[in-house]
């Protein structure tokens, strides 16, 4: 691998932002093309990141300065993404649902989706069914992801989906969900595409969602 | 007299589901109500205790009582658990704001008081108060997200957070010890996400702190999956750990000293909410099972129940665990 690609990567796994950002520029004043920069640069990091949370050797808080560092170099890389035409992975719609103030695992998520290489359009916490089915309709998503962790907010997902329903957007878009209180079998019950225990295996399920992994 | 010799010295296993909120079935009154008026919490409680004969009674889980208490925005639906709406503290200097307040005059903090008053006045089995954990109120102060970075790059700010959280917490602690608690409970939910080692830097170091300023039996409790966490969780003094569902049990208590009680854990939304009377009762079998070889365990539930737990899986609780 390219040595600046290298420390690009050690440079996401420590939390290093600037030294992403530094690594970055180097990259791209060598002329490494900035698909290369994000695939084998970037996105390997945070495979490893996912890898290394899984293991027990990281938690959430070497997570998110990991991924922070990421997304610095992201920002610098992007407009020369789109200047070469770098497709995202795909487009995915974030949110915690309506009710729930929490947003501590919807972040990790959406920095871990980003990390792997999709688009990320975040609508924060407490986001009412409306305004999902609307982003799905303006934003062409290929996946929405929801967010709860109280038992009381969780039935809100499912109103999610009756409005995507109502709206006639339910076979464009995928519906993933998590949360400490979300199960496998919940999101079955509410007719979710898929569910996730943890933000590393959000970015498999929404992968093998769209026939990527 | 210590957790583990009441536990040993109790007929049959002991049997504490973690509810509170289902209470409002039976008083049919709101969990708003419930927070803001001691005599409606102590019926719900006694509610409860009168239905279903625990062994030991908690008042109702709470996590906003220390964050309003200092003046951090609490929104209050009708229906569900309070919860911090912004997190003010992004520096040192930050935390003067709260420095001043004494929280034994703050209202709600009377009214859990109050209710522990009750319960210790009424009820002959233990009588059980929650405060919020040293890490958890910072967390609240600060957000999670920024107080896990901090963890980190701040470690100075989470150190001043959780310093000011102990001094806020002990004096609420102490004043539920003279009400009558016969133990308290210490809940600090947010401490899942940290390594063993950040635990107990920015936990551990405090919850004990709490212990020993109480005089007490301190339980923690922790949600989620903390079996890496359960070496220092033992560290702090704890007599008991109440653990939640996601964790295997005899691998947990195999970790612990056997003078340490440990709690739980039926899964309080899959099997206690979702699953019928007779998945509560295979459930509540097949744990006793596994945990039969054990002293220094109590039958509880993971978590504190939903409101909308249903009436009859708790009783199926209770009956398959008094069963033993």
């Amino acid at each position: 691998m390219d040595p600046i690609l290298e420390a690009m990567r050690e440079d996401v796994l420590d939390g290093d932002q600037e030294s992403v950002e530094d690594n970055v520029q180097a990259a791209l004043a060598a002329d490494i093309p900035a698909g290369t920069i994000l695939t084998e640069g970037l996105i390997a990091a945070m495979r490893e990141v996912g890898e290394l949370f899984e293991e027990g050797e990281y938690f959430v808080p070497e997570m998110l300065i990991a991924a922070r560092a990421m997304k610095g170099g992201l920002q610098l890389l992007k407009p020369h993404l789109v200047a070469a035409d770098v497709q995202p992975a795909g487009r995915i719609i974030a949110g915690t649902v309506q009710g729930d103030l929490h947003d501590i695992g919807k972040n990790l998520v959406c920095m871990m989706l980003e990390g792997a290489g999709f688009e990320i359009i975040d609508l924060g916490t407490d986001v009412p069914p409306e305004k999902f089915v609307e982003a799905a309709q303006h934003e062409q998503a290929d996946i929405i992801a929801m967010s709860a962790l109280l038992t009381t907010t969780m039935p809100n997902m499912k109103h999610v989906i009756s409005a995507l329903e109502t709206a006639e957007l339910r076979q464009s878009v995928k519906v993933i969900v998590g949360g400490a209180p979300v199960t496998q079998t919940f999101a079955e019950s509410i007719g979710a595409d898929g569910y996730a225990p943890d933000a590393s295996r959000a970015t498999a399920l929404a992968q093998s969602l769209l026939g990527l992994a | 007299m210590n957790l583990i010799d009441r536990v040993i010295a109790h007929p049959g296993r002991m049997v504490v589901p973690l509810m509170g909120f289902p209470g409002t079935q039976l008083t049919h009154s709101t969990i708003w109500q419930n927070e803001f008026n001691a005599r409606m919490q102590f019926e719900t409680i006694a509610a409860l205790v009168d239905r279903f004969k625990p062994d030991a009674a908690f008042f109702m889980m709470d996590l906003a009582v220390e964050a309003g208490a200092i003046g951090l925005p609490v929104v209050f639906p009708q229906n569900e658990s309070p919860t911090v709406k912004h997190h003010p503290v992004h520096t040192i200097a930050d935390l003067d704001q709260f420095r001043a307040i004494d929280v034994l005059y703050d209202g709600r903090v009377r009214t859990y008081i109050s209710v522990m008053e009750q319960m210790a006045a009424a009820l002959d089995i233990i009588k059980g108060a929650y405060v919020i954990g040293p890490f958890t109120l910072a967390g609240l102060m600060m957000g999670a997200t920024e107080l896990a970075i901090a963890t980190i790059e701040r470690r100075d700010l989470v150190h001043a957070a959780a310093t000011l959280a102990t001094e806020v917490i002990i004096p609420y602690g102490q004043a539920l010890v003279a009400a009558g608690a016969d133990t308290v409970c210490i809940l600090e939910p947010t401490a899942t996400f940290i390594s063993p080692h950040a635990f107990d830097e920015f936990s551990g170091h405090y919850v004990r702190q709490i212990f020993e300023a109480l005089d007490t039996i301190g339980i923690l409790h922790i949600c989620g999956d903390t079996q890496h966490l359960i070496e220092p969780m033992c560290a702090t003094g704890a007599q008991g750990l109440s653990l939640d569902a996601p964790l295997d049990f005899p691998a947990a208590i195999a970790q612990m000293p056997e003078d340490v009680v440990l709690i739980g854990n039926l899964d309080p939304v899959r099997v206690m909410t979702n699953g019928s009377p007779a998945e509560v009762r295979a459930a509540t079998h097949k744990l006793l099972e596994d945990m039969a070889p054990y002293p220094n365990f109590i039958l509880s539930t993971g978590c504190d129940l939903p409101p909308e737990t249903p009436l009859d899986n708790i009783a199926a609780f209770m009956e398959a665990g008094r069963a033993t």
